[in-house]
């Protein structure tokens, strides 16, 4: 699962999500893609998961980029304990997705493989996508 | 290079304000810089879809105030979440002048390596470009039917007539990567001699540009 090799700080502050998406909003280096529609925390688990999903139905065609990394860390308290005593332990990686920001990128496979493909990865992704194709995109 | 033509209205009122109106309206404001002066206009939304959604590079005709100015598209915005188009950047094209461009790459074949098996992978689908009026290319032609697995084609090996490209010459367009389905080459013994010219790829590509 992805998360970020060496970190500056062990545990970061929640933060707000505002706004749209202004960097990472357009298709880079594949064909197609899903795009966020809402503002999100997709954990790296749930990135794997979609990965996975997208992968198998392509079946070693094409090729996948994921254009969302998981650098925010998330902490958690155990169970059972009360408030208090300093903030809990690292629990897991998410990434920040904010409306407008495209999540994977597909090529190499035809529109149909592509939307299909992309849509069992959006099954496993927390938010509302849409597919997405490059502009000047001809049909093979 | 093809023409197409835009009509537009000079814009009254500047600003985000207006803006937000004329959107609203479903007209996209545009500006044309690089002449004499900026010209600020707006256009109906639709009469920018065949200039945008193709994969050819074009000229405009812009009739705006009673005038009509040739330009490029220079610079595109669009909305994250709805991706319609907000703004056009055009940039003015003056007789004699050189202007810079993007204009997209053509692969022209079924490559040898690709029917051996191997994969095509494309790296740059657009390559920058500085030519005058008469030299600008729609789009780049590049014949890769003798690409073998394991070869290139790079921007050094693109001849260009009237345009010059500013891309580093030794950047990779496109490549045949090799597969678990590949297949060793069988003409690859029998035409040795001819292996050693296109070591690199680059003499087995032949590159036209369609202007």
């Amino acid at each position: 699962m992805l998360q970020p090799k060496k970190t500056k700080h062990r545990k970061h502050f929640k933060g707000r999500m505002k706004g749209n998406a202004h960097r990472g909003s357009t298709i880079a280096f594949g064909s197609f893609g899903i795009k966020a529609l809402d503002e999100i925390f997709i954990t790296s688990r749930q990135i794997e998961a979609a990965r996975i999903a997208a992968t198998r139905y392509m079946k070693r065609e094409g090729q996948l980029w994921i254009r969302i990394f998981p650098d925010k860390p998330i902490t958690n308290k155990p169970a059972e304990v009360r408030m208090g005593k300093g903030k809990g332990a690292l629990d897991h990686w998410v990434a920040v997705v904010k409306p407008g920001r495209i999540i994977f990128e597909l090529d190499g496979v035809s529109s149909e493989v592509a939307k299909e493909a992309l849509r069992l990865a959006a099954q496993k992704l927390p938010v509302k996508t849409k597919f997405v194709v490059r502009r000047d995109y001809v049909g093979a | 290079m093809k023409t197409i033509a835009i009509e537009g209205t000079l814009r009254e009122e500047l600003g985000s304000k207006s803006a937000k109106v004329m959107r609203r309206e479903g007209n996209v404001p545009c500006v044309i810089y690089g002449g004499e002066e900026n010209i600020h206009f707006y256009a109906s939304e639709g009469s920018f879809r065949d200039l945008l959604y193709t994969p050819e590079a074009h000229l405009v005709a812009i009739t705006a105030g009673g005038k009509t100015f040739k330009a490029v598209i220079r610079d595109l915005q669009f909305h994250p979440v709805t991706d319609a188009l907000e703004h056009v950047d055009f940039l003015e094209v003056l007789p004699g002048k050189e202007v810079t461009i993007l204009v997209p790459v053509n692969l022209v074949g079924n490559a040898r390596g690709v029917r051996n098996g191997g994969r095509l992978k494309v790296i740059l689908r657009k390559l920058r470009v500085r030519a005058t009026e008469e030299g600008l290319p729609s789009m780049i032609d590049i014949n890769i039917e003798n690409l073998r697995i394991g070869q290139a084609v790079r921007v050094r090996d693109i001849e260009n007539a009237g345009f010059e490209i500013l891309n580093e010459p030794q950047r990779t367009i496109a490549a045949i990567q090799t597969s678990r389905t590949a297949v060793e080459d069988e003409d690859e013994e029998d035409e040795e001699g001819g292996e050693e010219a296109t070591a690199e790829g680059g003499e087995a590509a032949e590159a036209t540009a369609e202007a």
